[in-house]
């Protein structure tokens, strides 16, 4: 067992024990390595500034390099990584990443203060986009932006620095610094580390049953995935991280596997490979997690800290309620596995989650039935939602033969709504119906006035996301049908 | 030379490798102490104590500070009303009630929370409708702005309509939040740098605050990671917060607030609710208008009369209103102080206008381009309510231009057949303009100063009292003077900001930062320039300098203002050349000789603004110097189910004269449009019911991102050599375009007709998807 972290950052190895492992990586770059490009706006991982990139020892070699936020990471959880920040893009030379020249000529840096946090997350698209063998579009470079927000140039300028950036010139990140070298160095560390400091612990196990035992010794551990959520909480001074495990280290939890009838995807995968990963299935879901998040977002977070957190306005839930996804939990007893329709229990945050149970995998079946997905939110990306609807359907011959429907936002937990399903099943698609079924819906959620909305609105707008649902539906089978709003 | 040339951001070298150095960059010295604020948790009410024992009792922490350890205990740019810390009444959320000091950056949130306060809470004024009730007043109009009849004129006009325009706030969301750090002298001296667009007001207020006179204190400003008037007047208090702390322990005090705090502490852009009547014809001809507008300027006065006014100086839009009556009030609440923002009330009036011709179009079934043309500003009827002519007006140019470059026409026909089709989605498509007036219209404010330096090199540094906050500014005046000089702009650096080198500088501010400051830099560089001249016509002539002789230059020839530069010598190159006779010297070898001869190579210079006036008490002179004009097509399109809204496409047009640097001009005119558009769309400040703000942080206050731009994006500038008003016929560029931004709202107002059983379209702004939904069901009568 390890009791340091070890990391690498611009090319330069890194070695720590105890307290400074449970800084943010931002607060470790500008206040002890005194790299103050990389900033904090927001600390909470909306606004981008502080993005950096990361490549993870994954098997024998580092992984790609992707934009995360560094506001709301922490060191322990860049072990056995190698971080590159806006001062490191020029490697050991004094040329300028291209992204940088990029951002020079097209006027895409005003005040300054997010253009760091741009052009790490350029440096990442110039990356990915040159090993998947694509051209820089116009939407690719929004689409690698959505995480980055800038109050100065309105975007146009950094969009055409995006798109000008000549992908044959640009030099691969992992050959800024010696990347082999640093992989050989990360390799030879064993996988299992504990940190201790005066308040807080932090514990990677590299095996399953490490973990399990882990949790069952201690109950009172947390188990942190991205920090995506955790992070800000405890940034914003409304939660105390102290006893902690995290499964970094566990190189079966990255697993995105495909099953004959199903797929398995890992505690660990990233909503990023996951988007990819399920685009052949569940291509609906896929386009979903388009707008789920920021790209830094979704290459920390997970589907399992998604569920395990289990907000009513959780992104994924909606869809893996509809999908009857189900759940390996994990103990020293043994692995169970639970419907995740049993495993929410309805109320704020209640889950059939038993003491040293450990959520290790998901399990989405596949469907002939087909899926839509709705998320509302002020803003369309980067947003937090205000009401999101699922529906997984099949129909035949003008008939309803399935039917499932979950909306999240409007009630404690994501709601799935069986009595609207049942009016449905074995019914004709009619817009009566549906009108029916949007009058009956107010007896069944109990949304909440917010900041993202007032209750009247909720309701509202689930009444018209039902409608919606069936315009849309209705018109796969007849493009002309009278719409129903 | 390098005037009107694409160049790149100064600081773009910086800002792309991380280099530049903004306030919570600098390395902490030796003894460094952090500076934290306490802040109310009652909006309005009394203060009954501050217990701080528990604080104090922190090993980190150094002291806990109240109203009592200021000297000067109120500040305030027009008048000096609050309180640098709550005495005891409290007048709003979250209002500076004491300041902690720690000796780590890690423990001052912990100590923050161990200062407990008992507090009385009392009721409190938080909307115009309150405050009307209330009769609580910060300014009124000195005097209504009118012209004709307009009682007379609505009472025979052939329609009629009459409502209220509702705006609402908005963050500036800069990404550095407010931040300083005073460094102590000796004898009780201070250097403050500050994240701040007015250093010389930080300065002013730093001594007051202190009791210090003013040459004890110099403020230092490098750059600011964005401002957008956040930083005109709110940036002070923060700096005096370090100044305290550094003077009382005598070492270097940093304060760098959290964004959260920052959105919680902060003035915002001023809501506005402003009434109206119409009066017009049957061809939408504007016959009478009448508008009192209200603005709620927060628990102080901060700047909102100057906002009030600028307001109503621009409630006319791009129209010319033969019969109209423009009053104003601005009240007093227990929200945040509101602020300058980009605009500086200008968008508010504007938009209200804009509104209404929406409102007119839908009551007479036109298109409301037609009631835009025929109500515009033309030669033949170019007088402001207030006095002020619109000269050198491209308002019809720009229109008929951008009707045709945009296509809105054929454009609007389609919408118009779309929308009969039910497709789930409804579009709008919708030309606002902006006419925005160039000069603060306090007049002692149109003054700049500036020094500029020329070493042997031939390179020169300049300061100005102009803050860079992105804009430009300081490319800008770099342009400037490397043209006088005829030098590549890098031989040109902008020095920081620094109230020892320029004095009683102005805020940057009123879009004016680069016409003010640009134009005395540039009367530094002829003084050094028409030395020169004559040093090199002396040498060129034959003329020695001998050990016992050396060149000597008249009073004239040394620069005395107003100058006058010799056209026969040109500066080009890095050379000096004398056309006539075809002599040539390199600049360096000029300088060398001037050193030697002892000539000065330094200039420091003044510049005011020519010709303003404006008496608010009778409403006359002249307000502007200029006027910054542009237009913009926006289309939207609606999600009926949802409310959701995107844009489709928008066609800006500006006239910026002879833009200084066109790259930079088009990020400006971009960003504020975007910026604009944010505030009229998803820009929603949002409070519950004891009036903690809810949307203190960018999860839920959502500014525009990357995928809400326009689809499509079209920036165009017209041609105009006209301007002899500005420097190098340039025009400012600042605020103007954030105005177009409003196109966005009114094309949204434009698609919702379609979907209207009857009633006019009426919609606040922000227009959210809930506001857009809400407005959809109650015109669909459902």
């Amino acid at each position: 067992m390890r009791d340091s972290i070890v990391l690498y950052l611009n090319g330069k190895r890194h070695e720590l024990r105890g307290e400074p492992c449970f800084a943010t990586v931002s607060d470790f770059l500008r206040y002890e390595k005194n790299l103050r490009g990389t900033k904090v706006v927001c600390a909470e991982g909306d606004c981008g500034a502080c993005t950096v990139l990361v490549a993870r020892l994954t098997g024998d070699s580092l992984g790609p390099y992707e934009p995360i936020n560094s506001c709301i990471s922490f060191v322990y959880l860049a072990d056995r990584s190698h971080l590159i920040t806006v001062e490191g893009l020029r490697g050991s030379s004094e040329a300028l990443h291209p992204a940088q020249k990029a951002m020079i000529e097209c006027n895409g840096a005003q005040c300054g203060y997010c253009t760091p946090g741009f052009v790490c997350s350029l440096a990442g698209l110039t990356d990915s986009t040159k090993s998947e063998n694509k051209g820089l579009s116009e939407k690719r470079v929004k689409n690698a932006l959505t995480g980055n927000l800038c109050r100065c140039t309105g975007y146009e300028a950094i969009i055409k620095a995006g798109c000008s950036i000549p992908l044959d010139a640009a030099p691969k990140l992992s050959s800024l610094y010696d990347d082999s070298l640093i992989a050989r160095d990360l390799r030879q560390l064993s996988g299992s580390v504990e940190i201790l400091s005066n308040e807080q612990s932090v514990f990677l196990p590299e095996t399953a049953d490490q973990a399990v035992q882990y949790i069952n010794r201690y109950p009172d551990t947390r188990v942190i995935s991205g920090s995506t959520d955790l992070g800000v909480l405890s940034n914003k001074g409304k939660l105390k991280l102290k006893r902690l495990m995290n499964l970094n280290a566990l190189r079966e939890s990255y697993e995105i596997k495909e099953e004959p009838d199903y797929w398995n995807v890992g505690a660990k995968a990233s909503l990023t490979r996951i988007e990819k990963a399920l685009e052949k299935d569940f291509s609906e879901f896929s386009k979903y997690l388009n707008v789920f998040a920021s790209p830094q977002i979704k290459n920390a977070a997970s589907l399992a800290g998604n569920i395990i957190n289990a907000s009513p306005i959780a992104d994924s839930i909606p869809f893996l309620r509809v999908a009857e996804s189900e759940l390996v939990l994990k103990s020293i007893q043994g692995e169970r596995m639970v419907n995740i329709n049993s495993f929410i229990q309805g109320g704020y945050k209640k889950l059939d989650l038993r003491p040293g149970e450990l959520l290790i995998r998901i399990r989405i079946p596949k469907t002939s039935a087909r899926f839509k997905l709705f998320k509302v939110s002020i803003r369309k990306d980067l947003d937090i939602s205000t009401v999101t609807f699922a529906a997984r359907y099949s129909i035949s011959k003008g008939v309803i033969q399935t039917f499932s429907l979950a909306f999240g936002g409007v009630g404690p937990s994501v709601l799935r709504m069986s009595k609207l399903e049942q009016m449905a099943v074995g019914q004709k698609l009619e817009a009566n119906l549906f009108k029916a079924m949007a009058k009956m819906l107010k007896q069944e959620i109990t949304p909440l006035s917010d900041v993202r909305g007032s209750a009247d609105y909720r309701h509202q707008l689930c009444h018209n996301l039902l409608l919606k649902f069936y315009d849309e539906v209705a018109r796969q089978f007849e493009p002309d049908a009278e719409l129903s709003i | 030379m390098s005037i009107g040339q694409d160049l790149p951001h100064d600081s773009s070298r910086g800002h792309v490798t991380g280099e530049s150095i903004f306030i919570d960059d600098r390395l902490e010295v030796a003894g460094e102490v952090f500076v934290g604020v306490v802040g109310s948790p009652i909006a309005s009410g009394e203060l009954l104590s501050i217990d701080s024992k528990a604080a104090l009792a922190h090993p980190a922490c150094l002291g806990v500070y109240t109203a009592r350890d200021f000297v000067g205990k109120h500040w305030g740019s027009i008048v000096h009303d609050q309180p640098f810390l709550v005495e005891t009444k409290i007048n709003y959320m979250q209002e500076a009630v004491c300041l902690v000091v720690s000796s780590g950056r890690e423990t001052l949130e912990e100590i923050k929370s161990l200062v407990r306060l008992e507090t009385k809470s009392a009721v409190g004024v938080f909307s115009i409708t309150d405050a009307k009730k209330a009769q609580t007043i910060i300014a009124r109009a000195q005097k209504p702005f009118v012209q004709g009849n307009a009682d007379l004129a609505l009472k025979k006009a052939p329609h009629r309509l009459r409502g209220v325009f509702v705006c609402g706030g908005q963050e500036h969301f800069y990404l550095e939040s407010q931040a300083a750090i005073a460094y102590p002298l000796e004898n009780g001296q201070l250097e403050v740098h500050s994240s701040s667009q007015h250093p010389s007001e930080t300065q002013r207020v730093v001594a007051e605050a202190l009791g210090l006179p003013l040459h004890h204190v110099v403020c230092v400003v490098k750059r600011m990671g964005g401002a957008f008037g956040g930083k005109e007047s709110q940036g002070a208090p923060i700096a005096a917060y370090a100044a305290l702390a550094a003077a009382k322990l005598k070492r270097p005090a940093r304060i760098a607030i959290t964004k959260d705090q920052d959105m919680m502490l902060t003035g915002k852009r001023h809501p506005f609710e402003n009434e109206y009547e119409v009066g017009f014809d049957e061809r939408g001809k504007i016959l009478a208008f009448k508008v009192l507008i209200q603005s709620d300027g927060g628990a102080y006065a901060d700047l909102s009369s100057s906002i009030l006014e600028r307001a109503m100086f621009h409630v006319d839009g791009a129209y010319s209103l033969e019969n109209v009556w423009i009053d104003g009030v601005c009240y007093r609440t227990n929200n945040t102080p509101h602020t300058a923002f980009r605009g500086f009330g200008g968008p508010q009036g504007n938009m209200t206008i804009e509104a209404v011709i929406e409102e007119i179009a839908q009551h007479l079934k036109m298109d409301a381009s037609e009631v835009r043309r025929i109500n515009l500003y033309r030669d033949e009827r170019n007088l402001t309510p207030y006095g002020n002519r619109v000269e050198n007006n491209m308002l019809p140019a720009i229109y008929d231009r951008l009707m045709a470059t945009s296509d809105y026409q054929k454009r609007y026909q389609e919408i118009e057949a779309e929308n009969l089709k039910r497709t789930g989605r409804v579009r709008g498509i919708s030309i606002t303009a902006t006419k925005f007036g160039i000069a603060f219209t306090s007049r002692f404010l149109n003054q700049a100063n500036a020094l500029v330096n020329l070493h042997l090199d031939a390179t020169v540094q300049v300061s100005t009292g102009a803050t860079e906050m992105g804009q430009g500014v300081n490319t800008k005046i770099q342009q400037i003077v490397a043209h006088e000089f005829g030098i590549e702009s890098t031989r040109v650096q902008i020095m920081p900001t620094s109230t020892e080198k320029n004095h009683n500088t102005s805020p940057t501010a009123a879009s004016s930062g680069a016409d003010i400051n640009g134009a005395a830099a540039r009367n530094a560089a002829l003084q050094i320039k028409c030395r020169l001249i004559a040093l090199a016509r002396k040498k060129f002539s034959g003329e020695l300098c001998t050990p016992l002789a050396e060149y000597e230059l008249s009073s004239i020839e040394l620069g005395q203002l107003p100058v006058e530069v010799d056209p026969d010598f040109v500066f080009e190159g890095g050379d000096v050349l004398q056309k006539s006779t075809g002599h040539k010297i390199t600049l360096k070898e000029l300088i060398t000789i001037a050193y030697q001869n002892r000539i000065s190579l330094g200039a420091y210079a003044f510049y005011k603004t020519p010709d303003l006036g404006f008496d608010k008490t009778k409403v006359e002179g002249r307000a502007f110097n200029y006027f910054t004009q542009g237009m913009a097509v926006s289309e939207v399109s609606i999600d009926e189910y949802t409310g959701e809204m995107k844009i489709l496409r928008s066609d800006i047009l500006m006239d910026l004269g002879r833009p200084l640097n066109p790259g930079i001009d088009r990020g400006q005119v971009v960003g504020g449009f975007v910026q604009g558009a944010g505030w009229v769309t998803t820009e929603n400040l949002f409070y519950d019911q004891e009036r903690n703000l809810i949307s203190h942080s960018p999860t839920t206050y959502k500014i525009p991102n990357i995928q809400d731009t326009p689809r499509d994006l079209r920036v165009d500038f017209i041609e105009n050599l006209e301007n002899d008003r500005n420097v190098h016929g340039s025009k400012a560029v600042g605020e103007p375009p954030l105005l177009l931004g409003t196109s966005v709202w009114t094309a949204v107002k434009h698609a919702l007709r379609y979907r209207s059983k009857g009633p006019t379209v009426n919609i606040s702004s922000p227009a959210t998807g809930e506001v857009i939904l809400n407005e959809l069901t109650r015109l669909k009568g459902v």
